[in-house]
Order: structure tokens, then C-alpha cells, then sequence
């Protein structure tokens, strides 16, 4: 078998807690004062592993850890222990136009996202109209993308994130807007990245966009991953389990 | 160190492309849009000059020139700390979203300030060579003008690595920015801009001091560093200013001052300590900043 996209070994994430909210100054001088942290196990030893060409859902309820993951995988955090093995560049797919300045125009601001993500600003160039065509902006793609609705930034922050040739794409909660056409259009993309041998590891609240994309899925409870397997079958103990809020 | 500052390279097209980034936000909006750097010092140093010299009678013949030598290199040092100390808060919804070398975002700071602070230098020297224009006879700058530019990468090195430390403290203790815009408003009043560092010399100096007190109090006036860098600005580019002796309206002697190369050097050791020294203790918290809670 080939070498995993993904693979992650025994992975632990901690945070501090502190109960006074914002540290402060005034916090670290009163020393005498401080009390014990506490630690918050947000991701507790999780191992798996993702083959190229897989997608897989991650679910679970709020707090779960299920966007420590992400976040430990995009290298947003230092893992606290274990191991994290990928094989090739990582590309998270921002959430509606995180790192889009609203006074700079849509190319502008593509310029920067995709450097961003990893391409120099040749390749940006290179791939330039692709980027614009795929986004549908059209001649928007001049005006500052304050004026843009949220539909037109999620279009255009995806089109940037899949031109860059990574080949692990990390979404959380990212395709739930945008509308029926476009959404065709991402699921065809995603299915085509797939079929290059891109791996993909996305979180979701929304089982029916788990059940038609994922081949695989991650049910995370307290940190752990509680259940590994195929989509159906621990898609349907999840429903049961009743930790999945209802959609709206 | 290396391995960060490998990193760092690798990114280099991400810092560009962010200091792009800031000097095309920062006039977006406006009509006069660059202008306004070069405008507001001018601007700050007419009023100044009007002030100086018609209201407090300073008697100091092209007093703007000495003005503008001095002022430029702070507005640099002080735009730079106070644009990077939210560098990284502003932009903690990005970093909490994808990988790159947070360092890019200080840095990324103070090269905008940098470009603008190169941009408001060259105005300065049109200035001088039209004064000299409408006064032939004395050159514009002096010899030494070419020791410049290692006086302004000494600045940038002194600048950024404060740049590094406020803005890692600052993302932790939100009080610091308001610390260093307090602290800075303070130094500008305590570096010689508005006044000449030959008056500091003649104050430490007078005899109302014990001598053997004199010479210490001026150098511990020249420790600091953006104090001493702001002077060698001024000496290496202009004329020094005559310290005139007098007693009871006669002058007794006239003497100038040259520019200490000791305590120049001494500011400019501490500048790349200061750099290197922020430089490791942001890298040693940069990944805390995500996890702030």
C-alpha cells in the first residue's frame, strides 16, 4: 500500500486554562496570587491514518477537539506530543475570506492568499484567470471585496485554495454556503482533486454533506476518537448516540 | 536561530507580498493617498519651525534642516513600534487558521515604515540641495554623509528587534501598546529634536554641576540609543552648532562638539543585541500566540 497523506501518531494537544478570562499584566505581576493552572486535553492521544485519494469526515459535538485537529494539522498549533506525518503540502480551506482585507480588491486579495497558502507570485499570476473564472466574480474581481456578498468571498477563497496543487485539503464547515450550482461545482472539483490523489480531512456539522462526500469517517468524543470507520456505519451510531445537534 | 531564519527565507515572497499589502491599505482611501507621509512630517515641521524660531526666538540659521534630520528618523522608530505592537493581534483570526512564519507580520511593519521613512529621507535631501540652490556658497551635506546609510541599518536593527518584543508582548498583555505610545511620547522629548544635544552638553556642563560629575552625566545622556543615532543623523549630514561660552554677554569662547564615534558605536552594538535578543525571544513565544486565551 502507498504511504499515507496523513498520518498521525498518538497526537495530544493541551491548553491552559485560566479562569480570569484575557491574561493581563496585572495577572503575572501578582504572582503570590496565581493559582494552579489547569490543563484541558483538547485532542488526547489520536492516531490514524489517511491514504491519498481519501476523504474523510470528521464529526462529533462541539469541543470535541475536532478543530484542534485541524488546527494541529494546518501547523497553526505545536502539538503537545505524538507525531504528525504529511506527505506533500497542506492547503486549509479559510473560512469566508479569513486573511481578505475589505479595502483591497479581489485580485489583491488573491495575490495574498495565494502566496499565503504557498505559491510564489509568478505562479499566482500564471494562474490568475483560472482562479477568476472558476470563482464566477467576473468583473467584480477590480472592486474591493468589502463589496462583496458572503457567497461571492466563499467562491473566491475556494477557487484560491484549490489552485494552489496541494495535495491535503483541510475544510472545516467551509461549503455550507454558497448556492446549488456552485456547490456542484466544489463537489466536482473536490471529487476531481480526489481522483489525483489529493487527501482530504473535513469537519461538518451537516451528516448529509458527510454521507455524500466522505469515504471514511472520524467520530470524536472528549478528544479521542471514539469510533474509526466506514461512513454508513458510524454515521448511523452517531445519529443514534443523539450528540448530533439538529440542523436548522 | 538558523533553522527559524531559513524558514524565514523561505517565506520571503510572503513578507513582500504583506509589506505590499500594508502600503497599499494604509492610503487606500485617501485622495492624497502616499503624499500624506511626506506631508505630515513637512507639515509638523513647519509649525515647528515657525514655533522655534519666531516665538521662542531660536537663533540657528536653517533650523528646519536640523529639524528634519531628527524627526524623520523618529517618526520612522515611532510609526514602526506602534504599527507592529497590533501586527499580530489584528491578525489573529488568520493565524488561527493557517501556518506561516508569525514574524513576517512585525517585520512586514516596520519595512512599510521603513520604505516610507526611505521615501521621506530622499524629499529631505531635495530640501537641502534647494536651500543650497537659493544660497550657494556652503555645501549642502557634509563629507560624512556617506557613513549614512550604516546609520540608518543600525536604526532598522534597533527598531525592528523592539518591534519583535512589543509585539509579542503586546498580544499577551494588551497594556503594552499603551506602555510604548506613553514611553515613546516621552522619548521624543528626551532625544535631542527639538533642541541641540550641544545644549545638553553645555547644561551638564555648567557650573552649577560638580565637575567631576560633568562628563558622566552627558554620557549617560548619550546611552540612549535612538537618542545617540538620532545625533549621528545630525552630525554626519549637517553642520555642527557652535557651543558659545559667554559670561555677562561677553563671549568668552566658541567651540564645537564632534560627534562622539564611541558612543556611536556603543548604540549601534546595542541596536543588533536588541535585534538578535527579540528576534530569539519572539521566536521562543510564537507559538503561544494562537492559544491566548
Amino acid at each position: 500500500m502507498s504511504q499515507p497523506a496523513i498520518a498521525v501518531r498518538n497526537l495530544v494537544k493541551e491548553f491552559d486554562l485560566t479562569h480570569s478570562g484575557y491574561s493581563s499584566l496585572k495577572g503575572n505581576l501578582l504572582w503570590w496570587r496565581k493559582k494552579r493552572k489547569e490543563r484541558l486535553r483538547a485532542v488526547d492521544d489520536v492516531s490514524f491514518e489517511v491514504r491519498p485519494g481519501e476523504c474523510v469526515g470528521v464529526v462529533g459535538k462541539n469541543g470535541a477537539g475536532k478543530s484542534t485537529l485541524l488546527g494541529l494539522l494546518a501547523r497553526v498549533y505545536k502539538p503537545t506530543s505524538g507525531e504528525i506525518h504529511l506527505s506533500g503540502t497542506v492547503a486549509p480551506l479559510l473560512e469566508l475570506g479569513a486573511g481578505f482585507h475589505p479595502d483591497l480588491t479581489g485580485i489583491e486579495n488573491v495575490y495574498f492568499n495565494g502566496v499565503i497558502l504557498g505559491l510564489t507570485r509568478k505562479q499566482v499570476t500564471e494562474r490568475l484567470e483560472k482562479i477568476i473564472e472558476f470563482s464566477e466574480i467576473g468583473d467584480y474581481v477590480d472592486a474591493p471585496v468589502r463589496s462583496y456578498s458572503s457567497g461571492m468571498l466563499l467562491r473566491l477563497g475556494f477557487s484560491v485554495a484549490v489552485h494552489v496543487d496541494a495535495s491535503i485539503l483541510l475544510v472545516d464547515e467551509a461549503l455550507a454556503v454558497g448556492d446549488i450550482e456552485f456547490q456542484k461545482k466544489c463537489l466536482a472539483r473536490i471529487a476531481e482533486f480526489q481522483a489525483n490523489g489529493g487527501a482530504i480531512l473535513f469537519v461538518s456539522h451537516d451528516m448529509d454533506a458527510v454521507r455524500r462526500a466522505a469515504d471514511r469517517v472520524l467520530w470524536m468524543r472528549a478528544g479521542k476518537v471514539y469510533q474509526d470507520g466506514p461512513t454508513e456505519e458510524v454515521l448511523s451510531a452517531y445519529e443514534r448516540s443523539g450528540e448530533n445537534p439538529p440542523q436548522d | 536561530m538558523l533553522s527559524e531564519l531559513k524558514e524565514l527565507y523561505r517565506y520571503r515572497e510572503l513578507l513582500w507580498t504583506f509589506v505590499v499589502r500594508e502600503l497599499r491599505i494604509r492610503y487606500k482611501n485617501s485622495v492624497l493617498g502616499f503624499f500624506w507621509s511626506i506631508l505630515n512630517p513637512l507639515i509638523t515641521v513647519l509649525v515647528m519651525t515657525v514655533v522655534f524660531k519666531y516665538v521662542l526666538n531660536v537663533r540657528v540659521p536653517n533650523y528646519s534642516a536640523y529639524l528634519l534630520a531628527a524627526y524623520l528618523p523618529f517618526m520612522f522608530f515611532q510609526l514602526a513600534l506602534l504599527d507592529s505592537a497590533q501586527s499580530i493581534l489584528t491578525q489573529l483570526p488568520l493565524l488561527k487558521k493557517i501556518y506561516f512564519p508569525r514574524e513576517i507580520l512585525p517585520i512586514g511593519s516596520v519595512i512599510a515604515n521603513f520604505l516610507h521613512f526611505l521615501l521621506a529621507m530622499g524629499v529631505f535631501f531635495l530640501y537641502l540641495l534647494f536651500v543650497w540652490w537659493m544660497n550657494p556658497g556652503e555645501n549642502p551635506f557634509r563629507a560624512t554623509v556617506f557613513w549614512l546609510p550604516l546609520l540608518v541599518l543600525l536604526q532598522f536593527c534597533l527598531t525592528l528587534g523592539l518591534a519583535l518584543f512589543i509585539s509579542a508582548l503586546n498580544t499577551f498583555y494588551e497594556d503594552v501598546k499603551y506602555l510604548v505610545s506613553v514611553g515613546l511620547y516621552l522619548l521624543f522629548f528626551l532625544c535631542p529634536i527639538l533642541y541641540f544635544v550641544e545644549q545638553v552638553w553645555a547644561a551638564t556642563h555648567s557650573p552649577d554641576i560638580p565637575a567631576q560629575w560633568q562628563d558622566t552625566l552627558f554620557t549617560i545622556y548619550n546611552l540612549n540609543p535612538i537618542g545617540m543615532l538620532l545625533v549621528g543623523y545630525r552630525k554626519l549630514m549637517l553642520d555642527p552648532q557652535p557651543i558659545t561660552v559667554t559670561r555677562t554677554g561677553d563671549v568668552l569662547e566658541t567651540h564645537y562638539l564632534p560627534l562622539d564615534w564611541t558612543m556611536l558605536a556603543i548604540a549601534g552594538a546595542v541596536s543588533v543585541l536588541v535585534m538578535v535578543a527579540g528576534y530569539a525571544y519572539f521566536n521562543k513565544v510564537k507559538w503561544r500566540f494562537v492559544e491566548r486565551p
